[in-house]
């Protein structure tokens, strides 16, 4: 065993400058004037989110490593987790400090550090293959999302968002944890490649438990993927939840579970695969579900965020599907899937953020006119909507497009269906929102004021997402060569 | 050197220029938005003729460059460049021409108040002509198509208050759309057999005579079939002269020189494909000969300045096919270059002349404007001259070429087409010069400004001397035909053929000067003397009139049908559908009713359901 001081803790370096700027921006806080402002707060959180992320890309030329025993991992795949992590995180400040008007304006320094810590825990997920990481960090994230969704005090719709969130939270962690514990009982380990070799040799004699574990685990994950059928929590929190927060669950929250289903489910995928095939099923169902349910249901919603809540179970419905087919050659996909969605998803939030500020109201309604009001930021809109609805040639288009074709190969022919129908379905509401924006009537004729962070935020959006649409195959290969 | 990016700095220059524009039609002035449009075109035309140069130079054609954009089951789709002699011929015409249109606009459209819109039309216009005749594979032409295809639309019905206007840009736009059908078929068909959209596969899949020759006339006759929409061949050729409704400049720079020339280039760019069809080739041949005729036959009897202008456009253009399908490729493509030139000359000299009338644009209300305006009156008579095929002007050495071809390739029936042809093309511009220009009328004029005069100076110059690029030394013939083309050499020269095209010409001007110059012969009793046929062409031969009772009001019956089976039982599938994924969202909105405990619910309750029933298939399965 390696002792504590020989270890290259070196590695660990972009979790570390997220930690540090947590800690000191925490103790800057708590001796600053109440009356002060906090937005420098959020800059300081940005340029730590930067130096990490700039670390994680210098540490592309490191060779795949592992320290305290296996709970940490260097290796492509979990640069590439971080990266999402990260560039998500940044996006979410940018958009949080191009807010004029702060929705959480006497708690802005706990916000921004809040933020980090729960990107902290996401980066400990996707870095890990040990259980106790793996909850410690999904619990760091968890918590902190918590505090962030019900940060408005005053307003009632986020305590009663906040509230939901932590109570069907904290049921979900404990179906988890439940799940786990049979794992640990089955094999007397907690690191994950441990138990897939112990499983490959005992779970045939307990097959029981070996579901049991599985399922119980995934009940947990559904909960925070906002998969169906466990997606219940999800459209009244994306709701109450600041814009920004909103935009940080559908991204960040759902990357990192994605993570994690990944990491668990290569403990039960075993050598032999005697468990794959049933766990397959699972997926299919909860993509078939969120498919249907978060397209059909997006229909009748009149609250953009809201709708956007039923949109992002469908999406995740959608990289179900890719994770369905079980396949390693799709991780790529799964990674082009989520890159080509957090550049579209914060793009919408962004300007949902910026309406809904203008107009207060977060209804459908608040985006008549826009494209007579502010031209650019309808035809942004649009960009960012289309994608999402994956009109080709958009980069949305060629995440389900990619997905389709793997899905294909294994044959999934009434998984690809759905998949289609239901994005069919749902051209009818995105193109509800860009309706409004082009065919009606605006209340008033006034531009919308865009603050600078959100015209950088809006303008990276826009940019990926052109970007992406343009060219697939380059970032495509790009990732799958980062991967070999 | 290596030049490979220069092609860039051709491209993208019109490309941000639009994005400008787009973006800052707020705040931009006039004076910058046409300071931006004229700089990024002069850019583009710097590096064109920096690729001229150099590919001059090299004597063979420059190195290509492809990058993958997609795979398609495992077909690798690409998108590139391509710089044969061809292509930076076409790049250096269409950067040229913008460039001067550009300059022309900024006098031309000065009082317009969607100034800016107008220059970002034509910036997006040019960035995707330019784009068109580098691209180097199917797909990627078939997008530029359908782009300058767009831009023409909207430049068309760019004053789209005028109703006239909007229903030009819709018939551009639908009447181009059914030659582009069959361009796109083409397209799908090729990809289906050989797999690949890129021209040097298609040529290579020909060479290795991997296609049957009825595969292969079917694919050059629906590749003709779109350029005959792009490039107004009888019969889709009824678009262009109603497109006459856009601003003059558009007409000079799209409707004359660029972008209905494009269905040419198309054919001149895939000649080998045709070549390999003896079919194809006849087609072509005849359909532009008929062409030429069919529409200089109409010029002869319109009034509108601008609309005589597109017949013959139609006819110059059906010349240049002519020359095509008669293996005169060097001709058509030379003819193709010089009436960019005197095409866009008189269109913006007829611009000139519409400004100074103060919007009069019928021919029979004007006359005298040569005591006036000298200056406009020569370069004029310099486009007249050039078209109408006297020496020693451009038109000449051209048209001189494709009867030539015509001739050595045989086909003397159309020869004779042409001859006539050429007479009457001398007969309608004089007739047009000598009612605008002579006769003892003194109209009121307004100045014409500089900006408008320069560029026309420019054509003018153009217009007289780039016939001597093909004699008497045959340069652009050896330059065209570098590479794989050696085959294309041009027939030797026939003494008695230009001596005949110049005294056809001469005689058509001659009786346009006795008509029209100085009335000996009274035109009005030419035509009452043949009352059916002045009123024929009058009516362009009612060709609208038959289209419109042969497919417009059966279609309208048909759609009438249509509409019923639609309304009825298509929409009563879509309501049903709708209907369906409605209700399955009210049932997943019921249960979402605010309450925490149903939630939890409704998740063990799942989880229970799943463990079971995935447990039971397991145990009975």
């Amino acid at each position: 065993m390696q002792s504590m001081s020989d270890m290259d803790w070196g590695i660990m370096a972009p979790e570390w400058v997220i930690a540090i700027a947590c800690a000191l921006l925490i103790v800057v806080d708590l001796f600053l004037k109440n009356t002060a402002s906090r937005r420098w707060i959020g800059f300081l959180s940005l340029l730590a989110v930067g130096m990490a992320g700039g670390w994680v890309i210098t540490q592309f030329r490191h060779k795949s490593a592992m320290i305290l025993d296996g709970a940490y991992i260097l290796a492509p795949y979990t640069l590439i987790w971080k990266i999402i992590l990260l560039t998500g995180a940044a996006l979410v400040l940018l958009v949080s400090l191009g807010q004029e008007k702060k929705e959480y304006e006497p708690h802005e320094g706990e916000y921004y550090y809040l933020l980090l810590t729960a990107v902290l825990g996401g980066m400990i997920v996707v870095s890990t293959a040990d259980l106790i990481g793996l909850y410690t960090g999904l619990e760091l994230l968890s918590l902190s999302s918590y505090i962030l969704v019900g940060i408005q005090k005053k307003k009632n719709r986020s305590n009663e968002a906040a509230w939901k969130y932590v109570v069907l939270g904290g049921v979900s962690s404990a179906f988890i944890l439940y799940g786990m514990s049979f794992l640990y009982g089955l094999t007397g380990t907690t690191h994950v490649g441990e138990i897939q070799k112990q499983l490959s040799q005992v779970g045939s004699s307990y097959e029981a438990y070996v579901y049991l574990s599985f399922f119980l685990m995934m009940v947990g994950f559904g909960f925070k993927l906002a998969s169906a059928p466990f997606h219940t929590w999800a459209p009244d929190v994306y709701q109450g939840a600041p814009t920004p927060i909103t935009s940080f669950l559908a991204i960040v929250s759902k990357s990192v579970t994605f993570a994690l289903v990944l990491i668990v489910y290569m403990a039960y995928a075993g050598p032999y695969g005697e468990f794959q095939e049933d766990m397959i099923i699972l997926f299919m169902i909860m993509a078939t579900l969120s498919m249907i349910i978060g397209n059909t249901v997006a229909l009748r919603q009149t609250n953009v965020k809201r709708m956007m809540a039923y949109s992002s179970i469908a999406h995740a419905g959608y990289v179900l599907v890719a994770v369905a087919t079980g396949n390693q050659i799709l991780i790529p996909i799964v990674f082009f899937y989520l890159f080509v969605y957090l550049f579209m998803t914060i793009g919408v939030f962004a300007v949902i953020a910026l309406v809904a500020e203008q107009e207060k109201s977060e209804d459908l309604k608040a985006f008549a006119g826009l494209y007579h009001r502010s031209p650019l930021l309808a035809l942004s809109m649009s960009v960012f909507l289309l994608s999402l609805a994956g009109i080709p040639v958009t980069a949305g288009f060629f995440g389900k497009f990619y997905i389709i074709m793997g899905a294909l190969e294994l044959n999934h022919i009434w998984l690809i269906a759905v998949m289609i129908v239901t994005t069919i379905i749902s051209y009818y509401y995105y193109f509800a929102v860009i309706r409004q924006m082009y065919f009606r009537r605006p209340a008033s004729s006034d531009p919308v004021r865009v603050s600078w962070p959100m015209k950088v935020a809006i303008g990276i959006s826009l940019i990926a997402t052109m970007g992406i649409g343009i060219m697939p195959q380059f970032v495509l290969e790009t990732l799958q060569s980062l991967l070999r | 050197m290596n030049k490979d990016w220069f092609v860039l700095l051709v491209l993208l220059p019109p490309l941000l220029a639009f994005l400008l524009m787009v973006a800052g039609r707020r705040i931009l002035s006039k004076r910058m938005t046409s300071l931006f449009g004229v700089l990024s075109t002069g850019i583009s035309l710097v590096f064109s003729l920096v690729l001229l140069v150099s590919s001059l130079r090299s004597g063979v054609s420059l190195p290509d460059w492809e990058f993958t954009w997609l795979t398609l089951d495992k077909k690798p789709i690409q998108f590139g460049v391509t710089l044969q002699p061809l292509n930076v011929l076409m790049l250096v015409i269409v950067s040229l021409v913008s460039f001067l249109v550009h300059i022309y606009s900024s006098g031309y459209m000065k009082d317009d108040e969607r100034f800016t819109v107008f220059y970002s039309y034509l910036a997006l216009f040019t960035f995707s002509m330019l784009g068109l005749v580098i691209s180097p594979n199917l797909l990627q032409i078939y997008i530029f198509w359908e782009l300058v295809g767009v831009c023409s639309f909207l430049l068309v019905g760019f004053w789209y208050f005028k109703p006239e206007a909007k229903r030009a840009a819709q018939k551009a736009f639908i009447v181009t759309r059914i030659g582009d059908i069959g361009l796109f078929i083409a397209i799908a068909m090729i990809f289906a057999k050989i797999g690949s959209f890129e021209l040097h596969d298609l040529k290579g899949a020909i060479e290795a005579g991997k296609l049957s020759s009825g595969m292969i006339t079917l694919f050059a006759i629906l590749i003709f079939i779109g350029a005959v929409g792009k490039s107004g061949q009888f019969p889709l050729h009824t678009w262009l002269p109603d497109a006459m409704e856009g601003p003059t400049p558009v007409s000079a720079l799209i409707h004359a020189a660029t972008m209905v020339a494009a269905g040419v280039y198309l054919v001149a760019n895939t000649f080998w494909l045709f070549q390999a069809s003896s079919v194809a080739m006849d087609v072509i041949a005849y359909v532009g000969g008929f062409t030429a005729i069919f529409a200089a036959t109409i010029g002869i009897a319109q009034t509108d300045i601008k609309r005589i202008l597109a017949y013959s456009t139609v006819s110059q253009l059906g010349y240049m096919m002519l020359a095509l399908g008669s293996v005169g490729y060097v001709a058509g493509v030379f003819h193709l270059m010089t009436h960019a030139f005197f095409k866009a000359l008189l269109f913006l000299a007829a611009g000139a002349v519409i400004v100074s009338l103060h919007h009069e644009q019928d021919i029979r209300k004007m006359g005298g404007l040569w005591k006036k305006n000298k200056g406009l009156g020569w370069l004029f008579l310099i486009g007249c001259l050039s078209i109408a095929g006297i020496p020693p002007f451009s038109g000449f050495f051209s048209k001189d070429e494709i009867l030539l071809s015509v001739y050595a390739n045989g086909r003397y029936g159309l020869f004779i087409v042409g001859v006539i042809a050429a007479f009457l093309t001398a007969f309608y511009m004089f007739r047009l010069f000598f009612k605008v220009f002579a006769g003892s009328h003194e109209p009121k004029t307004a100045r014409v400004p500089w900006s408008m005069t320069g560029p026309m100076i420019v054509l003018a110059i153009l217009s007289a001397v780039a016939g001597f690029i093909q004699f008497p030394t045959h340069f652009l013939e050896t330059w065209l035909i570098t590479g794989g083309m050696k085959s294309l050499h041009g027939p030797e020269s026939i003494a008695w053929i230009p001596v005949l095209a110049v005294i056809v010409s001469l005689l058509g001007i001659s009786l346009a000067y006795l008509m029209y110059g100085v009335n000996k012969w009274d035109s009005r009793r030419v035509a009452q003397a043949v009352p059916w046929l002045h009123q024929c062409l009058v009516r362009k031969y009612y060709v609208d009139e038959m289209y419109h009772s042969l497919i417009v009001l059966p279609l309208k019956g048909f759609g009438w049908l249509l509409q019923v089976w639609d309304r009825y039982v298509i929409d009563g599938l879509v309501q049903l559908c709708g209907w369906i994924s409605m209700r399955v969202g009210k049932i997943g909105s019921t249960l979402q009713n605010g309450q925490a405990q149903t939630y939890a619910l409704i998740s063990v309750v799942s989880f229970v359901i799943l463990i079971v029933s995935l447990l039971a298939g397991r145990l009975f399965g």
